[in-house]
């Protein structure tokens, strides 16, 4: 999933790496259609570019 | 080269109340990081950020804010500890993010105005840091009767305060270093 759909790296055009996934509790009450209903909470993943150090977020696929 | 980019470890100043002696703690923590090669600090003071309090979490997000803790590689938190506890201004300001801090490290001072060097508020701040996702080093900063820490020129009055920071700082940094690599090269499965 995460090898075939790589975050880029919106400052230097690297591939980011994805290293996390967490749970948000609190997007459920904003974002109730997002909610992983095995979960509980919305899922979001993160990646940072091993390049430039430049964070990058998005809702799990 | 990652390992060339300095360790950015900014310092949160986690009170804003009149009198505070967590002040001289925080100047004293972010000169002796400050001092050590390949760290960027900044001193953040919570007193300084404009939260409304009508709402809370990423509702009330600061961009600043978000982005100084998107950039950090580690945290250093310097907290009073009030009846046992943290200063719930503390708390919502760290609230308000909680992607931007995973996967990185967060050393914890404690200040107290008697002997127990904050230990109370730091073991309550700990399954705080946990959910956010920050990773907590073993080392704590104590600082115990923080109205007689320092002189009137903010310096430490008791050298032994050199040793155990150091041995803090040093530590954060490791962390720091080994969660930046394990961020930009270990892929989760």
């Amino acid at each position: 999933m995460s090898g075939t759909n790589k975050m880029i790296c919106p400052d230097c055009g690297s591939e980011m790496n994805y290293h996390a996934e967490k749970l948000d509790y609190t997007a459920a009450c904003i974002e109730p259609e997002a909610v992983d209903p095995d979960l509980g909470g919305v899922l979001a993943e993160v990646h940072t570019c091993p390049r430039c150090g430049k964070m990058g977020t998005r809702r799990a696929q | 080269m990652t390992t060339l980019r300095p360790l950015f470890i900014p310092v949160i100043l986690g009170t804003p109340r009149q009198g505070r002696m967590s002040e001289p703690v925080a100047t004293f923590i972010l000169e002796e990081i400050a001092k050590r090669d390949g760290i960027e600090t900044t001193l953040i003071d919570i007193r300084t950020l404009s939260f409304p309090v009508t709402d809370a979490g990423e509702a009330i997000k600061d961009s600043q804010f978000s982005a100084t803790m998107m950039r950090a590689d580690a945290l250093i938190l310097v907290v009073p500890e009030y009846n046992h506890g943290y200063p719930g201004l503390l708390k919502h300001v760290l609230d308000t993010n909680l992607k931007e801090y995973i996967h990185k490290a967060v050393g914890i001072c404690g200040v107290s105005a008697g002997g127990f060097g904050g230990t109370r508020v730091i073991e309550n701040l700990l399954p705080v840091m946990r959910e956010l996702g920050l990773v907590t080093i073993f080392w704590d900063g104590n600082f115990s009767n923080a109205r007689t820490l320092f002189d009137t020129a903010s310096k430490v009055l008791d050298p032994a305060y050199l040793k155990r920071t150091d041995k803090f700082l040093k530590e954060l940094v490791w962390m720091a270093k080994v969660l930046r690599y394990g961020r930009e090269n270990v892929p989760r499965e």
